[in-house]
Formats: C-alpha cells, structure tokens, sequence
C-alpha cells in the first residue's frame, strides 16, 4: 500500500464534520430520551436541568407511546406522506412519458414544469393557503362564488330556470381546519414534488432501449402495452428511488405544516417534536428517536440501491 | 418512433396540446403569484379586479418599508453564499481524494456520509438548540447558520463532485503526480479546470437548497441571521389583507432562485438522487 496519509488527510475534515454534526446532538437527544427533563415546573424544579441523577430509563419511551397525540401523528405523518407519493408518481410517469416526445415549444414546457420545484416551501405554502385556497378570498372561494352567482343569473331563465332553482348553493371547503389542512398540505406538496418525479423519470427514459420499442411496435403491440410491458419495468428502479427520496423528506416536512396547520391538531412527527420541545425535552427526545428509527427503515433500503450503483 | 407514433393528425396536435396545458397548469400558481403582486392589496380581493386591473409597482417600493425585506434578503446571500464556498472547499480534496486514490473505505465512507443526510433534523432540535444557545452562544448568528447548511449540504456536494471527478481519466492526475506537481497543484491546476462545469452546477445546486432551507434558518434564528424563508414563515396569516405586497416580497424572495434553477435541471437529478438515476 502507497502512502495512505495524504488522500486521509483531505477526507479528514469532511469526515470530522460529519461525524461531529451526527454523534454529538444525537447523542444528546439519546442521553435526554433517558431522564426527566422539562424547562419549566414549578413542582420539581430539579427536573429542569439536565441530569443523570433524573435518570428516567424507558419511562419517556413509554409516556409517547401512551400519548393519543404521538399515534395521530404517526398515522398522519404515513398518511401525508403516502398519498403525495401516489399522486407524485402517478402525474409524474404520465407526465414525463407524455412529454418525452418531441414536439414543438418542449423546451419550454420542460421548464415551466419544473419551476414548482424551486419554489422554496414558506412561500408554498403561503401561497396556497392564502392565495389559492382561501375559502373567501382566494381562488377557491373566488370560484365557488362565481359559480353560485351564475346559477342564481341561471335560476332567471325560462324553463331551464326550473332546473337550475333545484340546484343547492355550493360552500367553499375551508383548507383550514385540522383534516383538510393535511389536504391542503398534500396538494402543495404535490405540486412541488410532482416536478421531481417527472425530472427523474423522463432522465430514465431517455436511456430506454428504443431497439426493444421498435420492435414491439412491429409486432404489433399498442402503446398502452408498450408503456406497460418495456416502459413501467424500465422505470421500476428510479419509482424506487423517487419513492425513497421523498419519503425521507417528507417524513420530515415542517415548514408546510407550520404555516397551514399551526394549531389546528394537524400534526406529523416533526411538528410534535416541536410542540414537546415547548416544555417536555424527554418526550420530545423519545419522539425524536422513534422518528430517526422510522426515517432509518427507509433510508437503509435506498443506500443498498444506492451503493450498489456507486462503483460501476 | 416519435414517427410512427404521431402519424395520426390527432395525435400530432393533441398530445402536445395536452403536455402545454399541464405544463400551464403547474405554472399558474407561480404565474399567479407574480400577478397578484402587480395589484394594491384593496385589488387583490376584490372579485372585479381578479383579472383587469391597474398595475403598480407600489409593492416592490414599499418592500423595505413593509418587511424589512432587504434585511432578510442579505442574509439569504450571505449564508448561502459562505455555505456553498464552504461546502465546496471541504468538499473538493475529499471527493478528490476519494476519486483518485480510493481505499477499500471509500465506498462506506460516500454511503455513511449519504446517511447523515437522512437524519430528520427535528430528531435533534433540542439538542440543537440547547448547544447553540447555551454552550456555544452562537444562536441566531450567521457563523451558525452559514455551518449549518454546509453540514446538511456536504454529503451531497462530495456525492455529486465524487461522479464528476470519476469521469477524468486517472491518467491525466497520475501525469500530473510524475511531473512533480504538488498535491496543490494538481487540484488547482489539473482538477479544478477540468471539473469546472461539475464544480460550478454542484455550487449552483447547494446555493439553490441553501437558499431554499426552511428548517434550522427558521428554528435556529430570531432576527440577526434571520432569511428569507423566516420572514415569509413570519408572514403566514395576512388574514386577506395583505394579498398585494405579500405576493411582492415572495416573488422577490423565490424568483432569483426559479431563474437559477432553470439552469441547472440536469444536475438536480444526480445531486437529488446520489447519481443512482443515470
């Protein structure tokens, strides 16, 4: 082996860095997950430095795993997460199968298409729940009001007024409360993501075997078979990947939750971390243990893939 | 086959008629967005006004007045900035030295780097928190947030710059290494000017995502290192009032960024997916 001091010297401060920014604060988290510690009480001020002595084991572990909140959050965190993943990768195969054809203006319908992506998610969110789906004064109220005044113009008429007067006044659908903000934040996200599926669908698709395409075409087979049959087996591995990546990042979506949701009981993981976080240190370290667990399941699948991919 | 499979006349038009409308479609809320932020705030509620109207640019005026925006602005620039040079400089001899003199650690070390990433930031928020202002005293500082995002960028700079160097025939440093050229050298002289089109995406890409960060710049500040994605957060329930400026300061707050990131979609897909989509 030549001298191996120089190419270690290098990674070494990547490596430092890295190793500091992992081991050190979750070492913390781990260390508070195990003892009593809140930031404020009254009662037992002693709890409120962080110390062995308070010692707790399991304790915090099993007071989440008590807590109604910490089970809503999990399933609405899977929720949240499942159904942008549907909807990403539906629209995104579509998507990016429809426009891996060449016609005209393709250049520009590719980068109107990813522009959702770049958005960053304050200003998403923000967004949408005010100037889309505000249920009075956004798009979505604007619409529903447009469509009750014209029925009522419509309820005027001879005749077809008859049929029109049957109709019922539509309310807009408020995005606010605690079901249909996690909508809300599912639609957002959707817009935002889809573009990704489709950046990385569309890569993989130009590096599909035409030969194979042309070839089922002679014999024959139709383009729903031809997607099915050569395009959707192509495509199994970067579905994968795409579904992987937005798993880990949406597992820990905050800032859309933040903005849409503040207070109203829709929360994930991430958003109940920050509520404990206000008071109980060891809960919220439990919580956020359970969260890296999670987050791991995941993630060590996609480094497999990914690790398999790294040396060829 | 794009041949035969558009010789009907239908299919030549409809099938990109149909990809035009999506594509408007994903635009429009962005589209919208810069239109609202043409209207005064008493316009932009007004259903007489949804879509005629007097364009003004009263709110990009009152931006500084309104939200400080600036402020927040020059933070963004200035974190982003120093975050990606940062990123960079730790990045380039790392990935170099994984490129071109690999060890048998090599692969676990790219892989264990990549898992870093994949810890969910509020897992640690308290920690975090505890250690910036109470031990480090650096909370809400630039220092802070300027290593912060350089940490949770790192992996994938050294990820993306690691493919891009592996495509420089070894030959070429190898030449380099018989001349008698210092390790230095070569990364100067030899690496860098090489690479320069990978190196320069893989800044563009982590200034995008630094930029676009909305975790730790919004819980590990309050108003002196505070960025834009803290200042549209703080906004986030104008109660109707405020459509106009509201949609003024996020299009000033996303649209350099939407401009960047036309320019780098190619690279997004090897640093978003750790080149495992080729």
């Amino acid at each position: 082996m030549a001298n191996r001091t120089l190419p270690r010297l290098l990674q070494a401060p990547a490596v430092i860095m890295l190793l500091l920014w992992m081991l050190v604060p979750l070492g913390m988290t781990l260390f508070f997950s195990f003892i009593r510690y809140v930031l404020n009480s009254l009662r037992r001020p002693e709890w409120t430095t962080p110390s062995i002595e308070n010692w707790r084991g399991l304790g915090n572990y099993k007071y989440v795993l008590d807590a109604k909140d910490f089970w809503f959050a999990i399933q609405n965190s899977v929720f949240i997460v499942v159904s942008i993943l549907i909807f990403t990768v539906i629209l995104g195969l579509l998507i990016a199968v429809l426009v891996n054809r060449s016609f005209p203006g393709r250049g520009i319908v590719r980068v109107l298409l990813i522009s959702p992506f770049f958005v960053m998610p304050a200003v998403n969110a923000v967004l949408w729940i005010n100037m889309i789906l505000d249920p009075v004064l956004g798009l979505n109220g604007l619409a529903v009001a447009g469509i009750n005044d014209l029925v009522v113009g419509l309820r005027e008429l001879p005749v077809i007024g008859q049929f029109f007067s049957m109709w019922p006044e539509l309310k807009p659908i408020s995005f606010r409360a605690s079901q249909t903000s996690a909508y809300a934040v599912i639609m957002m996200v959707t817009w935002q993501w889809t573009p990704f599926a489709v950046l990385i669908f569309m890569t993989s698709l130009q590096s599909e075997d035409e030969s194979q395409k042309e070839a089922a075409m002679l014999d024959g087979a139709s383009a729903w078979s031809q997607f099915i049959n050569l395009t959707v087996p192509h495509l199994a591995r970067p579905i994968a990947i795409v579904v992987m990546i937005q798993s880990i990042f949406h597992l820990s979506l905050y800032a859309e939750i933040e903005i849409v949701s503040r207070g109203n009981g829709n929360k994930n993981l991430p958003y109940l971390i920050g509520e404990f976080t206000s008071n109980n240190i060891g809960a919220a370290s439990a919580t956020g243990i359970f969260a890296v667990i999670l987050a791991n399941i995941i993630a060590i699948f996609l480094l497999r893939m990914v690790g398999k991919s790294l040396m060829d | 086959m794009a041949a035969v499979a558009q010789t009907t006349p239908l299919s030549r038009i409809l099938w990109p008629a149909l990809a035009w409308t999506i594509a408007l479609i994903f635009f429009f809320p962005i589209f919208w967005l810069v239109f609202t932020s043409f209207k005064t705030d008493a316009d932009a509620v007004k259903p007489e006004h949804l879509f005629f109207f007097t364009p003004t640019l009263e709110n990009y005026a009152n931006m500084t007045e309104n939200y400080d925006y600036w402020r927040f602005a020059i933070n963004s620039v200035i974190t982003a900035t120093f975050a990606t040079a940062f990123a960079l400089a730790v990045g380039v001899p790392a990935a170099y030295a994984m490129a071109f003199d690999p060890s048998r650690h090599t692969k676990d070390i790219l892989v264990w780097m990549l898992s870093t990433k994949m810890l969910p930031a509020a897992a640690v928020l308290y920690p975090m928190t505890f250690l910036t202002k109470n031990i480090l005293g650096l909370f809400d500082t630039h220092f802070l947030i300027i290593v912060v995002l350089c940490l949770i960028n790192l992996p994938i700079v050294i990820w993306m710059l690691f493919t891009y160097f592996k495509e420089i025939p070894k030959d070429i440093i190898e030449a380099g290494k018989m001349d008698g050229v210092s390790t230095w050298g070569e990364i100067k002289d030899i690496l860098i000017p090489l690479a320069w089109g990978g190196i320069a995406s893989t800044a563009l890409l982590t200034f995008i995502f630094c930029w676009n960060e909305a975790y730790w710049t919004v819980r590990l500040t309050t108003i002196d290192a505070a960025t834009l994605s803290k200042l549209i957060e703080g906004n986030r329930a104008p109660e109707g009032l405020f459509f106009g400026r509201l949609s003024a300061v996020s299009t000033a707050a996303v649209g350099p960024i939407v401009v960047l990131g036309w320019f780098c979609q190619k690279q997004l897909v090897q640093g978003l997916t750790f080149g495992a989509v080729k």
